[in-house]
């Protein structure tokens, strides 16, 4: 089996993956400018300096100026990454994110917003579009964790960590892709489209009930980040996999949708 | 890893900044509308229905936070606040059948409600507040909006460094929101001047900055194309989105 070429992807799975791959960098980008504007969190319905969680800032210290990024009660120095950066006109400024990280340009938190609003709405079609057409062709099954993968959850790490030969037996995606992929699409996405929809005064009125359920406002805005930065993560992860599980093949799949098989590699959910 | 995630957003930075062809095509070409049928789309979507949340007494922020532009320089103004806005009247007039000038004595006998409720600030940070005043719906109601009338614009004392001056506007529907208040007092004082003295509008359903300060005056228009920029506030015509419920 190993070697023959299957098709994989449909159409619509292949150009979602892409439009919401697009979305996502935009959305961390647009975010961090958001963020920008209020560098700090607070485990609280108001702002409230006494539950904060984080705050990223800069001071003086013996006249030279020092980025912070305080965590819990702790604090990092963090000159030139975070609290005093890079303000994209060749200088550094007090600023949380560096500018080189902030969409659309140094300093814009009126068309962050704005951009930052309209891929939301990008992220959620495509991922809706995503999931209907996966569901539909039956290759949903096929990545979403079922109970009989979770014996199999250790013996695929160790496989990872080389404490094994071969990895347990498995379908198109191994038990740690499944129990990834099924985190990201069934909890991390509607956590992050839950959170970020709790910030809105609009929402707030309509539902009065979800921004409660989480904690308040201002830990609304905390939860969207902290999910913000495990997506980040997830796609750290999925890069060095894509990486190092050949690059070529992976990605001509995800364009042409044909995927060679590899050792190991099983067909069906 | 990292330097993957830097050379990328680098270029796409570098690429949306830098580029003038590109920035001219994103920030007033087809993807501008594009991003603008998102607000429409929100505005839709959430709207501006139910009420927002009221919470108790010890909640409020009993020091809360003063932003953006704080006291008018405008010479008229200081007079008024001079005279603890003795002289002061709201007008209220364009597309109404009875123009009104409301004296302060008369704006809070149109009508008295109290709402504790949290100012949502379109930077990030939130505030509990206790605001006292007149719905807006009273207000407008005694002066008989036309049928034509479809928005009101709050013109203000301020004007900004560049004699810009400011203004707001809500459709009628936003305006007869319960909780939408015409501001008399905070936190069981009237208004300072820093906070809005001596009238503010207050909007809990929406984003502060629809919160105008230092009201002067209500024009029922049937658009606001030819106020100001033409967007609807002075936030608006800075590129922040005119429905501010999100």
């Amino acid at each position: 089996m190993s070697g023959e070429r299957v098709y994989r992807h449909g159409v619509a799975e292949r150009v979602t993956h892409w439009l919401w791959a697009l979305a996502m960098l935009v959305l961390v980008m647009s975010g961090l400018q958001i963020f920008n504007a209020a560098p700090y969190l607070d485990a609280s319905d108001k702002s409230n300096p006494q539950r904060r969680v984080l705050a990223i800032d800069a001071e003086m210290r013996n006249g030279v100026p020092v980025g912070t990024t305080r965590v819990f009660g702790l604090t990092f120095n963090t000159t030139h990454l975070l609290g005093y950066t890079n303000d994209g006109m060749n200088g550094e400024s007090p600023r949380a994110f560096p500018a080189w990280l902030t969409l659309p340009g140094p300093q814009d938190l009126a068309d962050g917003r704005r951009w930052h609003l309209f891929f939301a709405w990008a992220l959620f079609v495509a991922l809706v579009v995503y999931l209907i057409s996966a569901a539909m062709r039956g290759t949903l099954r096929e990545l979403v964790l079922r109970p009989s993968d979770l014996p199999k959850l250790l013996p695929m790490q160790a496989y990872y960590f080389r404490l094994r030969r071969e990895p347990p037996p498995h379908g198109t995606y191994n038990p740690l892709q499944k129990a990834a992929y099924t985190v990201v699409l069934f909890v991390f996405f509607p956590l992050i489209i839950v959170t970020g929809l709790a910030l809105s005064p609009g929402v707030d009125a309509a539902m009065p009930w979800l921004t409660p359920l989480l904690g308040g406002r201002q830990f609304a805005r905390a939860w969207h980040f902290v999910l913000m930065a495990l997506l980040v993560g997830y796609f750290a992860t999925h890069m060095v996999l894509v990486l190092s599980t050949g690059l070529w093949n992976n990605m001509v799949s995800m364009i042409t949708g044909w995927y060679r098989l590899k050792d190991h590699d099983g067909v069906g959910p | 890893m990292n330097r993957r995630i830097f050379i990328a957003s680098s270029l796409a930075s570098l690429g949306l900044t830098a580029c003038g062809p590109v920035k001219e095509g994103l920030t007033n070409g087809p993807f501008r509308g594009a991003l603008l049928s998102a607000e429409n789309l929100n505005h839709a979507v959430f709207g501006t229905h139910g009420t927002a949340r009221e919470y108790a007494d010890a909640d409020v922020d009993r020091d809360f936070r003063v932003n953006g532009l704080d006291t008018p320089s405008d010479s008229r103004y200081a007079g008024l606040a001079k005279a603890q806005f003795a002289e002061y009247r709201l007008a209220v007039d364009g597309l109404v059948d009875r123009p009104q000038q409301f004296t302060l004595a008369q704006l809070r006998a149109a009508g008295d409600r109290t709402q504790i409720t949290r100012h949502d600030c379109v930077e990030g940070w939130s505030a509990i507040g206790k605001w006292r005043g007149t719905p807006l719906a009273r207000v407008l109601a005694m002066a008989q909006p036309k049928a034509n009338a479809r928005y009101c614009v709050f013109h203000c004392f301020d004007v900004d460094q560049s004699g810009t001056p400011y203004y707001e506007s809500l459709d009628l529907h936003q305006a007869a929101h319960p909780q939408t208040l015409l501001a008399l007092d905070l936190n069981d004082k009237p208004l300072d001047a820093d906070h809005g003295a001596p009238v503010r509008l207050r909007v809990p359903t929406q984003l502060g900055y629809k919160s105008a300060k230092w009201v002067s005056r209500i024009e029922l228009v049937a658009g606001y194309e030819n106020i100001g920029s033409g967007s609807g506030g002075y936030w608006e015509d800075q590129g922040y989105e005119w429905y501010a419920g999100i």
